[in-house]
């Protein structure tokens, strides 16, 4: 997932999905894999799945 | 050796004295006894058996799939990976999370009813292969409250397996 957002945002650092970040990304351990948990970045919008998954 | 078993209220505090307390010492424990002051206490420790593979930059939950011991089998270490305590109380929490890379930062993460509570930090370059010790005192209702432990690492990698790498662990301390 991140590599992805990252390719669509290239400006996007780690920082920004830290503990002082906008950006949270989660994985629950049940199979379900990597998710946006939360997207509050001032800015730029949160990937819609058309996008993530056009991403390779 | 008889056993005093003490029946009624279930709340307030009951008072055991001699019957004359001028001349008459109660002793507790006995000279070889133990008291157990409370038999209920949910206390559990339980660790990441192998390294876990992580993605970069996502709190991910911690698969901490074996255990050490579980008073009251309070901490689920198959599917949720999470301690739901059936006493309510006030509970010490701890967090051990061994990182895969000194150059990556390192976070635990305790989280309460699926919201991050506390989190502690590691640098990057601490030394050789990072270590996020984290701690806290959480209120727990005994009945629906439930914690689990996350992990974030800047660029991916592993959580650390074996017990000194990655473990939790959480007891009673205060009932409520």
């Amino acid at each position: 997932m991140y590599e992805k957002i990252i390719k669509i945002y290239p400006e996007l650092t780690a920082e920004d999905f830290g503990r002082f970040g906008t950006i949270l990304l989660q994985n629950d351990s049940d199979g379900k894999g990597d998710y946006i948990a939360k997207w509050e970045h001032p800015t730029l919008a949160k990937p819609t799945q058309e996008q993530l998954a056009g991403v390779q | 050796m008889g056993t005093l078993v003490l029946n009624g209220a279930t709340s307030g505090s009951t008072t055991i004295q001699p019957t004359d307390a001028a001349t008459v010492t109660a002793t507790l424990p006995g000279a070889t006894g133990t008291i157990m002051v409370s038999g209920n206490m949910p206390a559990f420790s339980a660790y990441l058996t192998g390294n876990q593979s992580i993605s970069a930059t996502t709190y991910t939950k911690v698969q901490l799939n074996t255990k050490t011991f579980d008073t009251n089998n309070c901490f689920d270490s198959t599917t949720n990976y999470r301690f739901t305590p059936t006493v309510a109380g006030y509970y010490q929490v701890n967090i051990t999370l061994g990182g895969s890379n000194a150059a990556y930062q390192l976070i635990s993460a305790i989280y309460k009813n699926g919201s991050a509570y506390l989190y502690t930090s590691v640098p990057t370059g601490t030394g050789n292969g990072n270590i996020a010790n984290g701690s806290c005192l959480i209120y727990l209702n005994g009945s629906t409250d439930y914690i689990e432990f996350y992990g974030w690492q800047s660029a991916g990698g592993v959580f650390a397996g074996g017990s000194v790498n990655t473990q939790a662990s959480a007891t009673l301390v205060r009932a409520a």
